[in-house]
């Protein structure tokens, strides 16, 4: 066994928490105090692996530091396939790390150092849902999921390949959780926590599987942290700190039936940290001695507050090496290669030792093959641990299972063959330039550049992007691809050094002459190239400088710490700043608030007697929103209808005044014209003409009414004017002064004497043989004048309008009859004839509808959206998911709550409305989402309602139909579903037998 | 942690007269898209005895900033002349960068400014009145002094809707007299302030 104290690898003599070594070998990561906040430094293995290579000042020792995060970090974890770093600390939070493989080195600007970060490697997700400080993380096999774990006495599990997903969280501790261990056959997860407990999780539902207490009970004091590890052959796990006869000891714990019965003693104080070796051994073959099959054992290192570590083999009784004094405090993490032959233990005392051990010391470790064949014997065939493998070992049952799993599967492969080619293994930074040198752009940058003035005054540049990061790309293709090769390193790929010409010269001039950084070849090659008459220039410029600084020593003292002090300057301009920001942004807003209202009123005075757009669509008397919503230019519109918007202006203040406490509500009422004409949606294009005061016979007005379509029209007269006129395909109805209601066939047969109506008309709308008619007093009556019945009479507005001052801002009727109010608030309400009862609908300003991520539950044609009354008052870009991502920092619960409730909202909306088409799209998104999340319950519940009873018996209340659907048809649709996730595969059967034999009867 | 990571300034035109503007050519990168632009200050150092004298050259928003690597020029005219005391002129002096967002600086770039005569008579026998226009500023481009500030780069979730009627953090609000005269604001660490010199 060799020892070594790699000096060099140290934070500034801050404690060293964690340190791991990345799986390919090549590098490591240190994790722990930096100087005001938390560092994760990434080192190169080489120069810790071969003197010759710490001796040459060619090869790099540090590659990357990271000081993102804001306090201390507690762990590192590379995940298994090399592509990530987590890190986790006393900020609550966990990053995720990404290698980025653009221009190779550069120096953090402004460091004293100039160390150059060899490698990039960046944070691509930061996630937040720990309220106390992250002690461990764990990567599982394969990298399915992340583990955490924290003083909130909590572990979460987040998916890693969807972050910052949580797929559950788990609770049962309390006290502060401080270490995490996944099984190596991914059965479990285990931890252990400062209440005296060491659990054990199952992957399976995520519920507690055992509960260790007893060795921990006589546990006093604390350790920083309990890191507990499986051992490779999945047989044992080992506690850190445990107490045995008041000695410490790390307990192992059998994974058979969890039994207690042995542990590691010896430590003369807590045991922190137990690693097992990724390795399993068997006994190394003597020369000349015979062949005996010998039993494989594995090898675990163990290190304690005793600043001791002791390295084991399960096949001896006594430790293989303990060694004492290595540290001058307490060991806190230990990290095996992957060889298992070398061994890297850190220190709170800032320092991290590597240990060395021979195959003679050790044993002959296992290969893969022969590792897999030890899992095959205890576990059998389903060793298999992640997701994917975990469910391609799954039997599949049902053919129609394997159809739907296989077009899953042809779905996924053309982005998996995107992200396979080698060069896309490293992320990259996109580089945006088309073409242009660098050193091109920034010539003319001063007079390329982009600049404007803000609304205030202020300057505003629009800087040059000059690449384009990619920020979290968690693509399971990218996840599958092959860990970074270690010739691979970027440094292949070097770009022109970001310096500035004008500044090189002297910087490199002024630079110290023993500047370490010579380690960049074009850097020197700068050098040389400047060694000229410019160095020389410098340099009495230097010395030149240097006599003036020397002179003037007091001021450059006082001016020392302006460096560090904010001015005075800063805050004072900002707050002026922020106060015209203040002032700008509230001046902007309220002008759209007002254009918002006022065009809100015109959509409603738009749709009343002067809805004449020269429109086809299928929602009768909705013409305009129709209209917003093809994104017509609304230019040409408003030019048509300028002199009707004039009036409504005025009209708007109407409302406003009339929603007084007397609680009398009243609706604005359209105004006569002289003569107008409307386009009626029906299957061919009409035209409504009215003409009011057509002719004057003996002192009475006459109004006509004309009606045309394809050539063929006809005309009528009324005796009062005509207010408003609409149509459906089936019937034409026109509203006059005299509070009269007229309704007529599309031949222009009168259907119905007029009906009287008890006050002014405010909106009036005809769908199919249904007309809506929308009073000035704020009351609603919808007859179906075909049936000749009221589906709704005299319903007052009042409850819907009372106690806002909201106004009706739009009115419609759906082809299914309901009827249909917005109101200015954003809310809409439809009126439910059966209920009696005014139902929400849509509300724009609903939190839900703003929170709710659903859009992974979308496919291709849902993005289009559907078509229907619930899209339309719900706007087309429906704003559901807007905030959803600036939420990520939300519990991912909570938003998988606002979500499912969301969509319910929609289902029975949708419902309400009698909209068909709109139900089963919702129903197919809620469906996806179900099978998404896992919510079972739901789906079974949902499942068996469209399903039904199997048995006709005349108890059941089950209805075979919901608005003209038949149920079991969505069933058909919402199986495939439900089949592409192997979790539902037998809810899938059985409902698929189910179907199958109901079709069959 | 912080979302602004500034690359590389390079200082443009340097040396330069005394009159020229100032060029920063500033590379950042962010790690993700800002809502809001990023504000610039460059505010000139008039005398190291007082604060009085400090001058903001120049600010400007840049924006919008998406995820990426950016850069741009930064120019502002050079310090009125009519508030540097005539003391201070000739010497050295500090230049500094600042860059705030939402209202929070959360970073400070320093460089070292020497303002000297060209011709060697003048530098033998200053006038007692600067003559500015003999004089040369030298920015000492090559080291700059970095310090960085945690700040909250998130609007939380509350204050979301109305985050511009949220008042500037209160330690900005804290009149200038009550600041601890050497150590940074409080609840406002210098990350990591790095000292070149």
């Amino acid at each position: 066994m060799k020892l070594l104290k790699p000096s060099w690898v140290n934070h500034n003599g801050k404690p060293i928490f964690s340190v791991d070594i990345h799986p390919d070998g090549t590098k490591f990561a240190t994790g722990g105090q930096g100087e005001d906040s938390g560092k994760v430094v990434i080192w190169n293995m080489a120069p810790v692996l071969r003197e010759e290579d710490e001796k040459n000042e060619n090869i790099p020792k540090l590659l990357c530091q990271m000081d993102n995060h804001l306090a201390c970090v507690n762990c590192v974890r590379w995940s298994n396939n090399g592509l990530y770093l987590a890190s986790g600390g006393d900020d609550k939070l966990v990053m995720v790390w990404k290698r980025a493989a653009f221009i190779g080195p550069s120096t953090v600007f402004g460091s004293s150092s100039k160390l150059a970060n060899v490698e990039q490697w960046r944070c691509v997700m930061i996630l937040r849902n720990h309220t106390g400080d992250v002690m461990d993380v764990a990567w599982s096999p394969h990298d399915v999921w992340l583990a955490s774990c924290s003083v909130d006495n909590t572990i979460v599990i987040w998916n890693a390949r969807k972050f910052p997903e949580i797929v559950m969280t788990l609770k049962g501790h309390t006290g502060l959780v401080k270490g995490l261990t996944w099984d190596p056959v991914g059965k479990y997860i285990a931890s252990q926590a400062d209440d005296h407990s060491l659990k054990v999780w199952r992957t399976m539902d995520w519920q507690m599987e055992t509960n260790i207490t007893k060795p921990f009970s006589e546990c006093g004091g604390t350790t920083h942290v309990l890191r507990l590890s499986w051992s490779p052959d999945g047989q044992y796990l080992v506690s850190a700190h445990a107490m045995n006869n008041s000695g410490p000891t790390a307990q192992i714990i059998e994974r058979d039936g969890w039994k207690t019965n042995m542990d590691f003693v010896g430590h003369r104080k807590a045991v922190t940290v137990v690693k097992f070796n990724p390795k399993i051994f068997k006994k190394k073959q003597k020369n000349g001695s015979t062949p005996k099959p010998s039993c494989p054992y594995c090898c675990c290192a163990v290190g304690s507050k005793d600043r001791s570590l002791s390295v084991w083999l399960t096949s001896l009784k006594r430790p293989l090496v303990v060694i004492h004094d290595l540290f001058d405090k307490s060991i806190m993490d230990i990290t095996w290669t992957l060889n298992g032959l070398g061994l890297l233990v850190c220190s709170m005392d800032g320092t991290v030792a590597f240990l060395d051990f021979s195959q003679d010391e050790l044993g002959d470790p296992l290969n893969e093959e022969e590792k897999n064949a030890i899992h095959q014997n205890i576990y059998g065939k389903s060793l298999a641990i992640t997701m994917e493998s975990h469910l391609s070992s799954t039997i599949i049952e049902n053919p129609e299972m394997l159809k739907y799993q296989q077009e899953r599967q042809g779905n996924q492969n053309p982005n998996g063959a995107q992200g396979s080619g080698p060069e896309n293994q490293t992320p990259k930074l996109t580089n945006v330039l088309n073409g242009e040198s660098l050193e091109d752009i920034r010539k003319n940058l001063l007079k390329k550049q982009v600049e404007t003035r803000t609304a205030d005054g202020r300057r505003r540049i629009t800087p040059l992007c000059i690449a384009q990061l990619d920020t979290g790309d968690f693509s399971p293709a990218l996840f599958n691809s092959v860990p970074i090769l270690p010739g691979s390193s970027a440094s292949t790929q070097l770009t022109p050094q970001i310096s500035s010409d004008s500044s090189t010269a002297n910087s490199l001039g002024l630079r110290p002459s023993h500047d370490p950084t010579t380690t960049s070849p074009n850097k020197t090659a700068e050098e040389n190239k400047d060694s000229g008459p410019a160095a020389v220039n410098s340099i009495g410029m230097k010395s030149n400088l240097l006599l003036t600084s020397a002179s003037k020593m007091e001021p450059m003292k006082a001016l020392d710490s302006r460096f560090t002090e904010r001015s005075k300057a800063t805050p004072g301009v900002t707050i002026l700043w922020f106060h015209l920001r203040v002032k700008d942004s509230s001046s902007v807003k309220e002008p759209k608030v007002k254009d918002e209202t006022s065009s809100d009123s015109e959509d409603k005075i738009m749709a009343k007697p002067l809805s004449m757009a020269k429109r086809k669509g299928e929602m009768e008397g909705a013409e305009v929103v129709e209209k917003r919503k093809k994104g017509r230019p609304r230019k040409d519109f408003f030019s048509r209808t300028h002199v009707m918007s004039v009036r409504i202006k005025d009209k708007t203040k109407e409302p406003s005044r009339l929603i007084t406490p007397v609680a009398v509500l009243k609706l604005p009422t359209p105004s006569i014209q002289k003569s107008f004409s409307t386009q009626v949606s029906t299957d061919a294009i009409a035209y409504l003409e009215v003409e009011n005061e057509v002719s004057v016979v003996s002192g009475a007005r006459l109004s006509q009414l004309k009606w045309s379509r394809d050539g063929r029209e006809w005309d009528t007269l009324l005796t009062s004017r005509i207010t408003i006129a609409t149509g459906s395909s089936d019937i034409v109805a026109v509203a006059c002064e005299d509070r009269t209601l007229s309704v007529f066939t599309t031949c222009g047969r009168r259907l119905i004497p007029s009906i009287m109506l008890p006050a002014p008309l405010a909106a009036l709308h005809c769908s199919g043989h249904f007309v809506m008619v929308l009073m000035a007093s704020a009351t609603l009556s919808v007859w179906d004048v075909q049936k000749q019945t009221a589906l709704v009479k005299n319903e007052s507005l009042n409850p819907i309008l009372s106690g806002t001052d909201a106004t009706v801002s739009q009115s419609f009727l759906t082809q299914q009859g309901v009827a249909v109010v917005s109101l200015s608030n954003g809310k809409t309400y439809c009126f439910n004839s059966s209920l009696e009862t005014w139902n929400l609908i849509a509300d724009k300003q609903d939190s839900l509808v703003q929170c709710a991520d659903f859009r992974n539950c979308l496919t291709s044609q849902d993005a289009l959206g559907s078509m229907g009354p619930l899209a339309l008052t719900q706007g087309r870009n429906l704003s559901a998911g807007r905030l959803a991502s600036r939420l990520s920092s939300t519990p991912h619960h909570l938003q998988q709550g606002m979500t499912l409730a969301f969509l319910e909202n929609q289902l029975s909306s949708a419902l309400m409305l009698l909209s068909a088409s709109e139900y089963r799209h919702w129903l197919l998104i809620y469906a996806r989402f179900l099978v998404n999340e896992g919510y079972e319950m739901r789906l079974r519940e949902l499942c068996q309602d469209l399903l039904g009873p199997v048995h006709k018996s005349s108890s059941s209340s089950w209805e075979p139909t919901v608005l003209g659907l038949r149920k079991r048809d969505l069933l058909t649709e919402v199986l495939p579903v439900i089949g592409q996730n192997l979790r539902f595969q037998r809810l899938f059967t059985e409902y698929q037998d189910q179907l199958e034999l109901l079709r069959l009867k | 942690m912080a979302k602004v990571q500034v690359l590389n300034v390079a200082v443009l035109d340097n040396p330069s007269p005394f009159g020229n503007p100032f060029q920063f050519e500033i590379t950042f990168e962010c790690m993700e898209d800002l809502p809001e632009d990023l504000e610039w200050k460059i505010i000139y150092v008039g005398s190291a005895e007082s604060e009085e004298y400090d001058q903001v050259l120049d600010s400007v928003l840049v924006g919008p900033v998406p995820a990426g690597r950016h850069m741009f020029v930064f120019q502002a005219d050079a310090p009125n002349t009519g508030l540097i005391p005539e003391s201070d002129a000739v010497g050295v002096t500090v230049v500094l960068i600042t860059c705030t967002y939402r209202g929070q600086e959360f970073i400070r770039i320093g460089y070292y400014v020497n303002n000297e005569y060209t011709d060697p008579e003048l530098r033998e026998n200053p006038p007692v009145k600067p003559n500015y226009t003999q004089l040369q500023r030298n920015i000492l481009a090559s080291n700059p002094r970095v310090t960085r500030f945690h700040i909250n780069w998130e609007a939380t979730l509350d204050k979301m809707e109305d985050s511009e009627n949220v008042d500037p953090a209160p330690n900005t609000m804290l009149p200038p007299t009550s600041m601890p005269s050497k150590a940074p604001p409080l609840g406002l660490m210098p990350d990591n302030s790095m000292d070149c010199l």
